[in-house]
């Protein structure tokens, strides 16, 4: 075994020289170095090479999504009004742009029968199958409370739009389907005789200015992971997550894969550290005596995520965002968790505890991103099902959260909506996709955004690696073995791995 | 080098039919990382070399994998009969090196996890100590900077001291600017009065410790070190303890907070999370009034008592909050406002608030 081990290792060298010319990614980076072989007698010598974390400039930016004094005593309409205020005067820029800048801008209060003009205002979708509570406790309707739909959309929706003082149906070249409530968009056309608007075209505020990100010197990067769950039945994927904490620490891995990951200078967590099912949801309706003695299930999977927390802050800068599932308000913005619940791991100022959305400048490279509550909702109540295609929509339609107060639970806020997004990103982010996707798009004014949907790690073991030089992203995958592996299927025979038997 | 970890590799697999995992050998022998695994090799070769040894071995393989176009760098453990398998699939290897040495042959990875999970359990805080990388933000803030902060993090948050009982354990430290949070944590869970709270924490705590109620609800540890409580909160104390303590009273420093819940739903209407609790209790008041005639009356008094009776008394009082809201002979204005928040309290306690509540036809 030691011989032919020798010869691949060889082989691989030759390898290794023939893919310096490609793109580097992370395996390229961490493979250029010496072919130090790990597969041999440990020399007398030194202990070991120890390589720097390198550490860059960060700074996060959470004022923006920190709720301070919490009064819910406040109408929702509030964040409308100043969603509608803020991004009127964006959308008036973007409609002379792209009709003329004589084109004309009514209010729908003003508008006139059959002239053609361009009208801003909030999109409202009017949905049969909307969930709606009023219905539900009806007695009239007699309905019982309906399972949660994967999608709301039906034949009969109807898209209005509102604006300040009014609203109208809208009809023609816009797409139902793919529309949610809360967008502020323009529209172009003229209303007919019907008391509709007639849609020909329409436009978004598009994306937002963006600073130029600095020239790197050399390759850094940012991992990027969410839905860890831990504290579920199912402890698969356990060795998964022990093995990415392994790699980042410098524990596995040849000398160029430490070394590779000594270039990884920060570690970003996207939500659902803990798995749904530590979440006793009907632990408010138990009779006491039935929930005295317990323990909250979330109380041993926050011990087990302050473990391994407190490995990684070890070694490596960390900032930790809550998700659906874990134990923080369920609002937006979610506040960060609290320190008491990570003894371990607070100690050290490598632990960043930051809101859901998050936003913080890496080196100079802008990241902001959610846990991905906002594009699922979207995904519910439109027909779009990519996440990467919401996650590019909602940048276009300048918006973290459009659904939010409607669909999607929201603090009331009062003079503000702090999920407009004032400055384009670098690299925007949706944690607790179903896949992995990536995709660098340009926006009108010369911004390049790189759009990451970070993969659920418990059920696919991959997080995403970002380049902050280059932008490139590349995922990052663990596996280990199990029972299951072992059988070789032929036809219809099949071969036990161990006894080599045939059955 | 010497040779004796061969020896020590050996007891461990043979006569103490460990999985040893190269974490778990450079964690127990203290060398880097990288050298513990060079030692498995050179265990897994030397043994086999000699005689014809029951060894199984699994290895990790990392480099660039292609999957449906799809590039990713790929890290993963494998059974040794498989590697070369792995590595001919791979187009680029990173990486190759023995994960783990065993006399077993292991059906699942799932042993693994186990072994590096206790590995790095009994090291909390040397677990980055023998890896190839360091990091030099990464170092224990120490205490009174970290008390400091949390101090100033506090502050923010105006809690009126008879609002919230227990509702968070931080809430009620917030009311008392005077003390240290940890005294106030302290002070929720000793039976000792106040003002012998107030001096030096460290003899005190021990002491406290002891009669604290957290002991009973432990799993059975066996010695708790000092300073369970400050554990709540992070290492708060000025003796650092080391790692070993600390995991050893990271379970009691989840009891504190149930605890504090089970006051808070003993309808408690006064939260001061004194040393020694204060309750509200039914109590006959006779005294003489204006008129020169002595009179009777039933009203709720604050009165200060240790956590032995309280749960004697829980089971009482519970049913007798209804039975006070009904009782309106009370003149002060603030215990009728008491009756009003713990008969609110006894509500919620007993039934579930439906939102029917909202639409009842009256």
């Amino acid at each position: 075994i030691l011989d032919k081990t020798r010869k691949l290792l060889a082989e691989c060298g030759a390898q290794r020289a023939a893919k310096m010319a490609t793109l580097l990614m992370f395996s390229d980076i961490s493979a250029q170095k010496e072919a130090s072989s790990l597969l041999c007698r440990p020399t007398s010598d030194d202990q070991g090479p120890v390589y720097e974390r390198m550490s860059l400039a960060y700074s996060p930016c959470s004022e923006r999504f920190t709720v301070g004094e919490r009064s819910f005593s406040r109408q929702y309409a509030h964040i409308y009004a100043a969603r509608l205020m803020q991004m009127r005067p964006l959308l008036s820029d973007r409609a002379q742009q792209k009709w003329g800048p004589d084109v004309l801008i009514r209010k729908l209060c003003d508008l006139q029968t059959g002239e053609q003009c361009c009208i801003v205002g909030t999109l409202f979708k009017r949905m049969e199958l909307q969930p709606s509570i009023l219905k539900e406790i009806s007695e009239e309707h007699n309905l019982l409370p309906q399972p949660a739909r994967a999608k709301c959309i039906s034949e009969t929706d109807e898209l209005i739009l509102e604006d300040e003082l009014q609203r109208i149906k809208l009809e023609g070249q816009i797409d139902r389907d793919k529309c949610v409530t809360g967008s502020v968009i323009a529209i172009y056309g003229a209303e007919k005789n019907d008391g509709k608007f007639t849609v020909e075209d329409f436009c978004m505020a598009d994306l937002p200015l963006q600073t130029p990100r600095p020239a790197l010197s050399s390759d850094r990067f940012v991992l990027l992971v969410s839905g860890l769950g831990l504290g579920s039945s199912h402890a698969d994927s356990m060795l998964g997550l022990q093995l990415l904490v392994d790699m980042v620490t410098g524990q596995l891995g040849d000398q160029g894969e430490q070394s590779g990951a000594a270039t990884i200078s920060r570690v970003l967590v996207a939500g659902n550290l803990l798995s749904q099912s530590t979440q006793d949801k009907d632990a408010s309706t138990k009779p006491k005596y039935l929930t005295k003695k317990t323990q909250a299930g979330s109380v041993e999977a926050i011990r087990l995520l302050d473990e391994l927390l407190c490995q990684l802050v070890a070694s490596v800068p960390v900032d930790v965002m809550p998700g659906h599932h874990d134990p923080t308000n369920y609002t937006l913005p979610q506040q960060p968790l609290h320190r008491c619940m990570f003894p371990l791991s607070s100690v050290y100022p490598t632990l960043q505890l930051a809101s859901n959305p998050h936003q913080a400048s890496i080196d100079g490279v802008r990241f902001l991103g959610t846990s991905g509550q906002n594009i699922c909702d979207i995904q519910r109540y439109s027909s779009m099902d990519s996440h990467l295609e919401i996650l590019e929509d909602t940048l276009r339609l300048r918006h973290l959260a459009p659904t939010a107060p409607d669909t999607l639970g929201c603090y009331p806020f009062y003079q503000k909506d702090p999920f407009i997004l004032e400055e384009c990103p670098d690299v925007y982010f949706s944690g607790n996709a179903p896949t992995f996707e990536s995709k660098l798009i340009k926006g009108p004014d010369g911004q390049e955004v790189l759009l990451v949907t970070i993969p659920v790690f418990s059920s696919t073991q991959t997080a995403c690696l970002v380049n902050l030089r280059t932008l490139a992203c590349e995922p990052v995958s663990f596996s280990a073995f199990s029972a299951d592996d072992d059988e070789e299927r032929c036809g219809g025979l099949w071969r036990c791995g161990d006894c080599g038997r045939w059955g | 080098m010497d040779e004796l970890y061969l020896d020590n590799i050996d007891e461990y697999v043979n006569d103490q039919d460990k999985i040893v995992t190269y974490k778990w050998l450079s964690l127990t022998l203290g060398v880097h990382v990288n050298t513990a695994k060079q030692m498995l090799f050179h265990y897994l070769d030397h043994k086999r070399k000699e005689s014809s040894a029951q060894l199984n071995a699994t290895y990790l393989v990392s480099g660039k994998f292609v999957d449906n176009g799809q590039t990713c760098h790929k890290v993963s453990v494998v059974k040794e009969d498989k590697l070369e398998d792995f590595k001919s699939k791979m187009s680029l290897i990173v990486s190759v090196h023995v994960y783990s040495v065993q006399k077993a042959l292991l059906k699942d990875s799932g042993p693994l996890y186990s072994v590096d999970y206790d590995a790095v359990k009994d090291n909390m805080k040397n677990c980055s100590r023998y890896s190839a990388i360091r990091c030099a933000s990464a170092v224990p803030v120490c205490s009174p900077e970290l008390q400091q902060t949390r101090e100033i993090q506090q502050s923010p948050t105006p809690e009126p001291e008879n609002k919230k009982p227990g509702m968070n354990g931080e809430a009620n430290l917030a009311s008392k600017p005077s003390t240290k949070p940890q005294r106030g944590i302290m002070g929720m869970f000793a039976n000792k009065s106040a003002p012998k709270n107030q001096d030096g924490g460290k003899d005190v705590k021990p002491e406290q410790k002891e009669d604290a109620p957290v002991v009973d609800l432990h799993k059975g540890k066996p010695d708790v070190k000092a300073n369970p409580m400050t554990n709540f909160f992070g290492s708060q104390a000025a003796i650092i303890p080391d790692s070993p303590q600390r995991m050893e009273t990271r379970e009691p420093s989840w009891s504190p907070k149930k605890k504090v819940e089970s006051v808070s739903h003993s309808h408690q209407g006064n939260s001061e999370m004194k040393t020694r609790k204060r309750r509200r209790v039914l109590k006959s008041r006779t005294f003489l009034d204006d008129e020169g005639c002595i009179v009777t009356e039933k009203g709720y008094e604050s009165e200060s008592y240790s956590e032995a009776e309280d749960d004697v008394q829980a089971a009482k009082r519970a049913p007798r909050n209804p039975v006070a809201a009904k009782l309106s002979s009370s003149t002060k204005p603030d215990e009728k406002r008491s009756h009003k928040k713990t008969s609110a309290n006894a509500n919620k306690g007993t039934k579930q608030a439906s939102i029917m509540g909202f639409f009842q036809k009256k």
